[in-house]
């Protein structure tokens, strides 16, 4: 791992430094051992702030977005399931490709780092960690913990599509195989199973804890409204209320918004305050897009035209 | 379609959501498809998802 | 200060009592997180955590609230208020929670403009405080004047020492409730549980993590509004979610609107807002004093290190951490503050 975050950090500077691009967004060192904090790096001297490894979760393609009518260029670390979130946003015509230069970094995996700091002791200083395969070695100031990945990693780490970016002007580091992707709608599969009320019970139990923080609306990188239809006032399509009626209606809705156009990143799931499984919602309708209409994860490749944006006739249809 | 998918994902009943495409010249269409929904969620009886009181 | 003892094993019939007696609003889990909820039975409360992921600030600010309920006939206007809150007791809230309580009592219950939604649940709830038994890596209340011992702003506070909870009698809300059940506390000698928990006190705060040091930070922030620290990194990673101020116990920011389902009748309800959300400072002609995250961002930490200090005479953060737990970019205002000691001690 160190030696991937020298690579990006010398990558970095030589594009500063080229005047290629004007600012490069990457992970930097967060304040606690196990998690990161996205930098900002307009100068070449700045790289060292750069790094990389299991505790990069965020998707910072959600940045570029702020950066879409600034001057200059910019260059931005990220990993597959990111990747795709640029693809998508190029396809949206929201960012235009000569403005971003992508530095593509193949990811084994994101560790949870909760899990990881609960069993770290605080004041322990990172000093490296290690991809041992099925597992990540953490070393630190006060010793060395192995995390199996089964375990520690994030949820949708276990079933990832694209480890290696699908986008990337520079890649840095080995391309990764590809493992239990099969696995992928197991647990939309494992809810469908429930009957009616069983199902009702538990979406009603999430939903219930929702505080409407649009923690998972802000952090989505396909949510690019200018004005959000949960932010109008007139007409107040959904109010504010915290009632399960009004939590249910937001999550559905938002759920459908995005619907065709999210990357199943699993940055919603991973914000929420509340611990809200929202990736299974998303999940859902992803699973019946490939069921439906054999439809690719949306950003898997350049070029895919949205699934609910474009139609041929021999779609299936239960509604003439 | 989707939209019906995900609302009995999350515990609607199926046939609570019905979508239809009719031309305004269908009359007839328009007619008979409002009186399946109808019976169909009158059989359903009262929709009790999205509806508690107002705080 | 009168105290007493609990014994462990009579914590559960004092609680089942209290929920037969009061609203009792306890610390419970649901799957992966702990909040605060009114229980039914002892059973179902929640007491081994550190501390809990949305704050008990709920009991006396709601997310949402009904103020009123109103026909209007076009003639006539009918208001009908909700009833008093219910007498109600919250158990099981740490210091630096009811620290935070405190703060928001001179917000809503100002000599000139008083809060009656907020001061009626005040007036009818006695807090029961829970010391706490550790300290989280991002715990930083000592730098706030708090610790994981105070009972500051509390009518009891518990803090478990072996088998017993030594019970501090804090206010005449509080003496009254131990009357009313003094069946499950005992007045045996409480020197000794008294140093005890003066050992704990300090064994916890040397466990703090975090080193926060204010120094010359809120001369800074008085001294110049546009620092270009502001311009630099914070603003640049926020989302803008509202995550914090939400999870945050002494946040007050709310919003009112009138809802209707279309005829004459309707509710007028006060909910959480946050100043993080871009429309928060919108007004009516489209203009936004606080156009972009970065002047959002500077409100934020101002708020909670300058302005409510200069209105309330009280510090705006308790130091709970739970901002930094739960910011998907790791913000973190212990070191925002540490970054503003450093520009003041450079300057």
């Amino acid at each position: 791992m160190m030696n991937l975050t020298k690579q990006i950090r010398e990558q970095a500077k030589k594009l500063l430094e080229e005047k290629k691009v004007d600012l490069v967004i990457g992970f930097g060192q967060g304040t606690e051992l196990a998690r990161t904090t996205p930098v900002f790096i307009d100068s070449p001297e700045g790289v060292s702030a750069l790094t990389w490894g299991p505790f990069c979760a965020n998707n910072l393609a959600k940045y570029l977005i702020d950066y879409k009518n600034a001057p200059g260029n910019v260059a931005v670390v990220v990993k597959g399931c990111d990747s795709r979130s640029v693809i998508r946003l190029l396809d949206d015509n929201q960012i235009s490709r000569d403005k971003i230069v992508v530095i593509g970094v193949p990811c084994a995996g994101q560790l949870e780092w909760q899990k990881v700091a609960d069993e770290i002791k605080p004041d322990a200083a990172l000093k490296e960690t290690v991809d041992n395969g099925d597992s990540f070695v953490v070393k630190t100031s006060t010793g060395d913990h192995t995390f199996n990945k089964k375990d520690y990693m994030l949820h949708r780490c276990l079933v990832c599509e694209n480890p290696n970016p699908v986008i990337a002007d520079f890649t840095i580091g080995e391309e990764l195989p590809v493992k239990n992707y099969a696995e992928r709608f197991a647990e939309v599969e494992e809810l469908e199973q429930l009957g009616l009320e069983e199902k009702s019970a538990y979406w009603d139990k999430q939903f219930s804890r929702c505080l409407r923080c649009y923690a998972c609306r802000n952090v989505c990188s396909v949510c690019t409204c200018a004005l959000c239809v949960f932010d109008q006032m007139k007409p107040m399509w959904v109010s504010k209320r915290t009632n399960l009626s009004e939590n249910t209606v937001f999550h559905i809705t938002r759920a459908f918004h995005v619907a065709g156009r999210c990357v199943d990143c699993g940055e919603c799931d991973r914000v929420c305050p509340m611990d809200i499984p929202i990736r299974k919602l998303n999940q859902k309708i992803h699973k019946d897009l490939k069921d439906l209409f054999d439809s690719p994860t949306p950003g898997s490749k350049q070029g895919l035209l949205s699934a609910l944006g474009e139609f041929s006739l021999g779609d299936p249809e239960e509604f003439m | 379609m989707l939209l019906k998918r995900l609302l009995e994902y999350v515990g609607f009943e199926p046939g609570r959501l019905t979508a239809r495409w009719i031309s305004a010249s269908e009359g007839a269409k328009f007619a008979s498809t409002m009186d399946e929904v109808t019976e169909k969620i009158k059989s359903l009886g009262p929709n009790t998802k999205m509806r508690d009181e107002i705080l | 200060m009168k105290a007493k003892i609990v014994n462990k094993g009579q914590l559960s019939g004092l609680l089942d009592k209290l929920a037969k007696d009061y609203d009792l609003v306890a610390p419970v889990k649901e799957e992966t997180i702990t909040l605060f909820k009114k229980i039914s039975s002892a059973q179902d409360a929640f007491l081994d955590y550190t501390n809990s992921d949305v704050s008990p600030k709920g009991c006396f600010l709601p997310q949402s609230e009904k103020i009123f309920s109103y026909t209007y006939t076009g003639d006539s206007l009918e208001i009908v208020k909700p009833e008093s809150a219910k007498k109600t007791v919250l158990f099981g809230a740490r210091p630096c929670d009811i620290k935070a309580i405190t703060t928001l009592d001179p917000v809503f219950e100002g000599e000139k403009f008083g809060d009656e939604f907020y001061s009626s649940k005040r007036e009818n709830t006695v807090i029961i405080g829970l010391s706490c038994s550790k300290v989280l890596s991002t715990c930083f209340c000592y730098a706030f004047g708090g610790g994981p011992c105070d009972g500051t702003g509390s009518d009891l506070l518990f803090t478990e020492i072996g088998d017993k909870y030594y019970v501090e009698i804090n206010t005449d809300k509080g003496q009254a409730l131990v009357d009313a059940n003094s069946q499950f506390f005992s007045s045996e000698n409480t020197d000794q549980l008294a140093k005890d928990k003066e050992e704990l006190a300090k064994k916890l705060a040397g466990e703090f993590v975090k080193k926060v040091d204010l120094t010359g930070v809120k001369e800074l922030l008085d001294s110049d509004f546009e620092l270009a620290y502001w311009d630099e990194d914070p603003y640049k990673k926020c989302i803008g979610c509202g995550t914090c101020t939400y999870v945050c116990p002494t946040c007050h920011c709310f919003d009112i609107f009138d809802f209707t389902t279309g005829d004459i009748t309707g509710d007028r309800i006060r909910c959480w807002d946050s100043c993080m959300y871009p429309e928060y400072t919108l007004m009516a002609g489209g203009h936004n004093p606080r156009p972009t995250r970065k002047e959002r961002i500077r409100n934020r930490f101002m708020h909670k290190l300058k302005y409510h200090l200069d209105r309330y005479n009280m510090v705006g953060c308790v130091g709970c951490g739970r901002c930094i737990r739960k910011c998907p970019v790791n913000i973190d205002i212990t070191k925002i503050i540490n970054d503003l000691k450093e520009v003041a001690q450079n300057a």
